[in-house]
């Protein structure tokens, strides 16, 4: 089955109150019902990405990576039959919620 | 491999006994750089425990990872205070010597002393019991706003003055004084049953989120219970009260979440084992010379609990509590609920006649509760017009749609032609 990598970006600057112990347990149980569900097709749960350098043929700048508006927050590896389904993987992976977040979705082509 | 499970409230309750274990570790004035260390070790476990598994031991994960972004923060502060004043020495030279572990008993004594903290007779009452929601109870301030039934505004008010009073209390207030003890435990009962009624009589919809209240209430009377400062019989009445009181909440809603009246509740639903936990509590906490008002409410409740029907009530029994809670703690509420009383027991006129000539102050005037008592008794006594008119006060005043629905139920005058 293709793999897909999902890339998790985020708006910076939403300044919202932190979310509270009763919410951040809420998060863990969505977020392990969300892993028991799609578990055939997490590859690699990934993780959270550091800040970073772009490095260009004239040196390195602070970004911006894609948009500078946007953080790229983290990363994970998933399979998939096809695009569609990858999709419908990440659209319901409860980071994808949070209001001004988006995951992108590349397929990984291995020769 | 599913994901194990955590304990329900396992976050919050984990907030409040990290707070109150680095309270007693640093001091009580570190309180905001202690709040953040927790909120940051919870949020790190939020990570962690959903990309591999929780640990074995999550309580300890936890207290570890706040202890150290707490000491952290703490040596950061220190250091530039030492670069800013050259001051030689802090408090926090001791902290690394800390061993990262704590022993169970330790957790009790802190959650007991950052409750004895929190109730310092240097805050208006509506602050303490903020104070507890937030770092006790780990409620987030719109979770406290949503059950206090006020704004976030407001709460966020409230927890910045009672935070900066902590701030400058004395370094390292370390141990309260027995004296501190005993002087402040009126103040640690008074913001327990504040927490249990808010819980309890609250009009919010949802059943699940007062009983948590109450749960709550509970978890810490029985702390208190546990340490010989709070051995005293009120203490123990207070426990009664609550337990009497929890046993009947489930029966308190029909199934749609509409409030029933006590004749119309189902006896069955009461909840027998907590009626007799109540009972055991009530029981040890006849003793003494001091009869409080948390006895008298206990003993109102033991009441209810035991009677096999609203009509075999021993009424009597119940007006005389009314009347002692009268005389300990004034209140015009508690008139009214005697007149209620005195009505079942002998017959509306008379529970008429309790409140004849008194004027109610104004908060109550302008409350659905004396309008709809004066309503009620005034249709059992033939009273119509009378009736009519607190009945519309009544229903205009009702603070819910369930409490308006119930009186609407209650007071339906029935030969109005």
């Amino acid at each position: 089955m293709p793999k897909y990598l999902c890339i998790q970006r985020s708006q910076p600057g939403g300044k919202r109150e932190k979310p509270s112990p009763t919410q951040m347990q809420e998060m863990y149980a969505v977020f392990n019902a969300w892993k028991d569900k799609f578990r055939e097709n997490i590859v690699d749960m990934g993780g959270k990405l550091g800040g970073g350098k772009v490095v260009t043929s004239e040196g390195a700048t602070d970004g911006p990576f894609v948009e500078a508006k946007e953080v790229v927050g983290g990363f994970m590896i998933i399979s998939a039959a096809s695009l569609e389904e990858a999709m419908q993987v990440a659209r319901e992976c409860p980071g994808v919620v949070m209001p001004g977040s988006s995951v992108e979705v590349r397929e990984i082509r291995t020769p | 491999m599913t994901a194990p499970h955590l304990v329900e409230h396992f976050f919050r309750h984990e907030y409040g006994r990290l707070v109150a274990l680095l309270a007693r570790r640093v001091g009580v004035q570190h309180v905001e750089a202690i709040e953040d260390a927790v909120q940051s070790a919870l949020m790190a476990a939020l990570e962690s425990w959903t990309l591999s598994a929780p640990p074995d031991n999550p309580s300890a994960w936890l207290f570890r990872v706040a202890h150290n972004n707490l000491i952290g923060e703490l040596r950061q502060r220190t250091s530039r205070l030492r670069i800013l004043k050259k001051a030689a020495k802090e408090d926090i030279d001791t902290l690394g010597n800390s061993p990262e572990l704590f022993l169970a008993g330790e957790v009790h004594d802190s959650l007991l002393q950052m409750l004895f903290v929190c109730c310092d007779e240097a805050f208006p009452v509506e602050s303490q019991l903020v104070l507890a929601l937030k770092i006790l109870c780990g409620f987030g301030v719109s979770e406290i706003a949503l059950r206090l039934f006020t704004s976030e505004a407001n709460i966020y008010k409230r927890l910045g003055r009672a935070r900066s009073q902590l701030r400058e209390l004395p370094p390292r207030i370390g141990e309260l004084t027995r004296e501190q003890y005993t002087a402040r435990l009126p103040a640690v009962s008074k913001v327990l049953y504040l927490l249990f009624t808010e819980g309890y009589l609250s009009s919010h919809a949802e059943l699940a989120i007062r009983r948590e209240l109450c749960d709550d209430a509970i978890r810490l009377a029985v702390v208190l219970a546990e340490h010989p400062v709070g051995q005293t019989p009120e203490t123990f009445a207070l426990l009664a009260l609550m337990h009497l009181h929890a046993a009947r909440m489930t029966a308190r809603v029909d199934r749609s979440g509409g409030l029933l009246l006590l004749e119309e509740q189902d006896r069955k639903l009461w909840d027998q084992d907590q009626i007799q936990i109540g009972l055991e509590w009530l029981a040890k906490s006849a003793r003494g010379d001091v009869f409080s008002r948390y006895h008298a409410e206990a003993g109102i409740a033991a009441e209810h609990c035991l009677a096999p029907s609203f009509q075999e009530t021993r009424w009597d029994k119940v007006v005389e509590c009314y009347a002692m809670i009268e005389q300990i703690a004034p209140s015009a509420i508690h008139k009214l609920n005697r007149a209620v009383a005195v009505a079942e027991w002998q017959e509306p006129a008379a529970g008429l006649a309790v409140l004849e000539g008194f004027e109610p102050p104004t908060w109550l005037a302008n409350s659905y509760l004396w309008a709809a008592v004066l309503a009620d008794l005034h249709r059992r006594c033939g009273n119509i017009e009378i009736a009519k008119y607190y009945r519309g006060a009544a229903l205009r005043l009702s603070p819910t749609p369930a409490i308006k629905q119930l009186l609407q139920r209650r007071l339906r005058i029935c030969c109005l032609g």
